[in-house]
């Protein structure tokens, strides 16, 4: 069975993020690692592709400047190959033209699963997944926790508010995954020193057809303006008198916590 | 000349800092104190293979050298886990049995050492410290097996380990007076010898230990390389020891800096980070700046090891790393300690409790004043005085 997993390569979430003052765009240009969420998919890509008895894992990204950290670090946990979509005219893309370059990217690879995370840690829109599964025509498949194939076809527990739904669907399909589907494995020598020549196929806008559908001037969303978000208010303190867990059952009782 | 590290020595620094990390010098406190050993995280680093980096693939290794090992010993101990066994199973046994042991030899231990299984190293003597010429066990050849009596000490982890590779003297230069010196790998628990565990106050959970060699039998198939050819054999496997002893100081004096930059961006006396006052910003600041140093030498001495193109050259900067991060080390820990001002004596922050780790990379593996001699007399051709 062969997977393909999207992953992103973000700017490490370790160093606090810019915006471009004019754009508003996030500042994307020094070195990027793989988003810690898309882990937990590669992870479930290599063990689904082994428990159906074989198959390559395919990653399929969208990054500036041709860049391939982040793909290494999940080349270097078992995937097979990569395919890199890098073009200048990609800047200033929306969530729709994202779906448009993966979903023609992914193609390609003629997988019989896609499967991304259910959103990326730098931009938050969680909506490419669904909107990548509607422009292949495939099903769709959201917040996974657990994920079997067989006989054709795919078997999730869809996380919801209240516990799990238990969903199926024809393969090929798109499911989206959430941390802690499964524990990632971290990376071996032997896989570190492998990844270094497996193929990264670095595709542009033009390569897939795409020319004048994506990036800033396609964009159908504007980011107009951009507003810090208010400072930490100081907490209220307490005084114990031996009460004083009444007033902490009464807070989370006014914020319906309790 | 290029200076960015390459992505894979980047993907393998990090896969070992998000290992190491996981486990923490929290847990690294935990099994000091309660007299445990690391051996999760022991087998965790091995089974990824990133213990065996430098030995070759045909052994189950991953074909690297010193340079990775390096990477791995160093992040280990920026996770606050500083493993000295690393240093004597990985840099030097493994390198020396690599490099002198015949085929089954090398069969027979490197890919257990690949894995997660370690060796240990034992060359000190109570009459013999840094003037290996003296070393007093001596092997006997009988038949096929040597037999093996005298006395050994502050031998790390014998403990932890099944074997471990032994400088013996097998015969004694008559001209000169000086041992000659064999390699032995002697099981740790082979009939007649007996260990005694030496008091330290180095927090960590690796013991040293005094051992006695009571006519101990070592079949001669243990003997690696020629009899007599020791000395220079362990040679090769000690730049490597100083090499990663280095990376231990560097990775130590990392996790201080980080621990007390992050303390003096946040807490505040009057009104300010106390990171802004430049009498705790300067001293971190000084402490950076030799550590990075030091960090670059230590990768120097690395290279010229494996490239094996300039021996002299390779051993003046493995010591010259090792001089200058345990200097660099014990400056940054010192100046960590003090911006924490009361806490950084408190167990909790984690700190003073590597004191005497750092403090023992100033005498081990080789001694600051036995680096200045090296120096004194190989770099700059000055007169020896011993």
């Amino acid at each position: 069975m062969n997977v393909v997993v999207c992953v992103k390569q973000i700017p490490d979430p370790a160093v606090p993020g810019e915006l471009d003052p004019q754009t508003h765009w996030l500042k994307r240009e020094g070195k990027l690692i793989l988003d810690d969420s898309d882990a937990y998919g590669v992870e479930m890509a290599l063990q689904l592709a082994t428990a159906a008895g074989g198959g390559d894992v395919t990653l399929v990204s969208m990054a500036p400047n041709g860049e391939t950290s982040g793909l290494r670090t999940a080349l270097a946990m078992g995937a097979a190959n990569a395919i890199l979509v890098s073009d200048e005219s990609l800047k200033g893309s929306d969530a729709l033209s994202t779906a448009k370059v993966l979903a023609a990217a992914i193609k390609r690879a003629n997988p019989d699963l896609v499967i991304t995370a259910t959103e990326a840690t730098d931009g938050y829109t969680g909506t490419v997944p669904e909107q990548v599964a509607a422009l292949l025509g495939l099903p769709s498949i959201t917040f996974a926790k657990k994920i079997e194939t067989a006989d054709g076809k795919v078997k999730v527990e869809r996380q919801t508010e209240a516990g799990y739904d238990e969903v199926e669907a024809p393969l090929p399909a798109v499911v989206s995954v959430t941390a802690g589907v499964v524990e990632p494995r971290y990376p071996s020598f032997k896989g570190i020193m492998a990844a270094k020549s497996k193929p990264v196929d670095t595709l542009t806008v033009a390569d897939l057809g795409l020319e004048g559908q994506v990036g800033a001037a396609n964009a159908r969303q504007e980011i107009i303006s951009v507003t810090p978000a208010e400072e930490r208010q100081a907490g209220e303190i307490i005084e114990d008198d031996g009460e004083g867990f009444q007033k902490i059952v009464a807070f989370l009782e006014s914020k319906k916590v309790i | 000349m290029d200076f960015t590290e390459s992505e894979e020595h980047a993907l393998l620094r990090d896969a070992v800092a998000k290992v190491a990390r996981g486990f923490g010098h929290e847990y690294f406190q935990e099994k000091t104190n309660s007299g445990g050993k690391t051996d999760e995280l022991w087998d965790a680093l091995g089974e990824l293979g990133f213990l065996g980096v430098g030995i070759p693939e045909a052994y189950g290794g991953g074909g690297g050298g010193i340079s990775e090992l390096a990477i791995v010993c160093e992040e280990v101990a920026a996770a606050g886990c500083p493993l000295l066994l690393i240093l004597v199973s990985a840099a030097i046994s493994a390198e020396v049995i690599n490099r002198f042991g015949t085929e089954e030899q090398k069969q027979a231990w490197l890919p257990g050492l690949a894995g997660t299984e370690k060796m240990v190293f034992a060359i000190t003597e109570p009459d013999a410290g840094s003037n290996s010429h003296n070393v007093a066990t001596v092997a006997r050849r009988d038949g096929d097996v040597y037999r093996v009596s005298g006395t050994k000490t502050y031998i790390s982890g014998v403990d932890e380990a099944p074997r471990m590779l032994t400088v013996v003297r097998t015969g004694t230069d008559t001209a000169t007076g000086h041992a000659q010196l064999s390699l032995l790998v002697i099981d740790t628990d082979a009939p007649g010898l007996e260990r005694s565990l030496i008091p330290v106050e180095i927090k960590a959970p690796e013991k040293q230990f005094t051992l006695f060699f009571d006519n101990v039998e070592v079949p001669a198939d243990r003997l690696i390389g020629d009899e007599g050819d020791g000395l220079r054999q362990v040679f090769f496997g000690l730049n490597p020891e100083r090499i990663t002893g280095a990376t231990i100081a560097n990775g130590v004096a990392r996790y201080a800096l980080e621990r007390a930059a992050a303390y003096a961006r946040d807490r505040e006396v009057w009104g300010v980070p106390i990171g802004s006052h430049q009498g705790v910003a300067h001293p971190l600041a000084q402490a950076k700046i030799e550590v990075e140093l030091a960090r670059l030498m230590t990768a120097k001495a690395a290279w010229l090891h494996d490239h094996d193109a300039d021996r002299k050259a390779a051993g003046e900067a493995a010591n010259m790393a090792k001089y200058a991060a345990a200097e660099a080390g014990l400056h940054a820990l010192d100046a960590a300690i003090q911006a924490h001002g009361g806490n950084g004596m408190a167990s909790e922050y984690g700190l003073a409790d590597l004191w005497g780790m750092m403090r023992l990379l100033r005498i081990a593996p080789v001694s600051r004043e036995m680096v200045l001699n090296y120096i004194s007399t190989t770099s700059l051709g000055l007169p020896k005085s011993y």
